[in-house]
């Protein structure tokens, strides 16, 4: 009898608990933790992909909704911790895998949910046709960023280096506050990343953030 | 005594299995074997430098070299690296020493903290100056005349 009690006790408590905690460990469940950091406490261990517990300050809730229901390749030389990395032996990695549409929103709703403090606001004016080719110039020749990333050119063709993640969509990817906060403090993202540090002056900075929101896969002719 | 044959032969394939696996990577390998003699060479040569930095190679330059500038110029130093083939102007290949003697080392230094358009080469190579310090910069030019085996004219 007491037994049947302290089942029934059980029971009752793992229903009326398991909606919340479903809700909160949907990464967990779905595995995202073991190649993804999730917590910026878990500093000891090295993961395969992209740490994601800014995934709210990083990432556009739209792209990465798209994403998870139909991955695509951010990273074409893999992430930077694969042993294969600089042998770009990046063809034998496995696909991110990919989630039917309710379990892609429920992803995303508990994605966008990891954020940490810190932010970098920019200013948000649209580029004069001037300012995107002098900036365009920039991107290309004083920091040299087409040898690691690729972006389009003005033909609207993909060129660049493969080693740093692709820009090519980072209008539609990326959070233009998270790219400023990313130029001016890597550090606060990833402990040590293989892209130099840049100070740019903060007009500068503004201003080529607003132009990496302009690359979209929309413009790839 | 079948039993003892047994268990010898598995000993010595065990010792073979194990072997194989370190030559598994044979470049990797010689490039170890590589690294004696030619520092050697630069403790030697180094009096005759007018570099004001006494500079020397150690285990920090090589990781230094391995995750920033193996992405373009390749985990060898032969120009080769992932992004290589992209660029509009290939990456220097640091084991030709018939280029690299015609740079002096305030050059190579100058190319790395401020990068490839500061000495009049490509802009594909961006300024390290903000994420290296002056001494890890020495270093890797250090390293780069290793990679050559040679010394600027």
């Amino acid at each position: 009898m007491i037994q049947r009690i302290l089942t029934l006790f059980c029971l009752g408590g793992l229903l009326s608990l398991s909606p919340l905690s479903a809700e909160a460990n949907v990464l967990e469940e779905n595995n995202c933790g073991s190649c993804h950091r999730l917590s910026s406490e878990d500093t000891d261990k090295t993961f395969s992909g992209p740490d994601l517990y800014y995934a709210g300050n990083k990432f556009q809730p739209e792209w990465l909704r798209e994403f998870l229901k139909e991955p695509t390749v951010v990273r074409p030389a893999g992430f930077i911790t694969d042993p294969g990395f600089l042998q770009g032996a990046s063809e034998n990695l496995d696909p991110h895998p990919s989630f039917p549409d309710e379990k892609a929103n429920v992803l995303t709703k508990s994605l966008l949910g990891l954020k940490i403090s810190e932010q970098t606001p920019v200013v948000r004016n649209a580029l004069s046709k001037g300012q995107r080719a002098k900036i365009k110039y920039q991107f290309e020749r004083t920091f040299g960023c087409i040898s690691c990333h690729q972006s389009l050119n003005l033909a609207g063709k993909v060129r660049g280096g493969i080693s740093g993640p692709s820009l090519v969509n980072a209008g539609n990817r990326l959070q233009a506050d998270w790219i400023a906060s990313w130029l001016q403090k890597p550090e606060t993202y990833m402990s040590k990343s293989r892209m130099p540090l840049y100070k740019m002056e903060s007009d500068t900075q503004n201003l080529f953030v607003q132009f990496l929101m302009t690359l979209k896969k929309e413009n790839i002719k | 005594m079948i039993r003892n044959s047994k268990i010898i032969l598995a000993g010595i394939a065990a010792v073979w299995v194990g072997l194989g696996g370190c030559g598994q990577n044979p470049e990797k390998q010689s490039a170890v074997q590589l690294k004696p003699p030619i520092q050697q060479e630069v403790e030697e040569t180094r009096p005759q430098f007018s570099q004001p930095v006494l500079a020397t190679v150690t285990e920090k330059t090589r990781k230094n070299y391995q995750w920033y500038c193996a992405q373009c110029h390749g985990i060898e130093g032969k120009g080769d690296g992932i992004n290589a083939k992209l660029l509009t102007v290939p990456p220097r290949n640091h084991t030709k020493a018939s280029y690299l003697e015609t740079r002096t080392n305030e050059q190579l230094f100058e190319a790395i903290k401020f990068g490839g358009l500061s000495v009049g080469r490509a802009p594909c190579m961006p300024a390290w100056g903000h994420t290296l310090d002056e001494e890890s910069i020495h270093s890797l030019v250090q390293y780069i005349r290793e990679l050559c085996q040679c010394e600027a004219l």
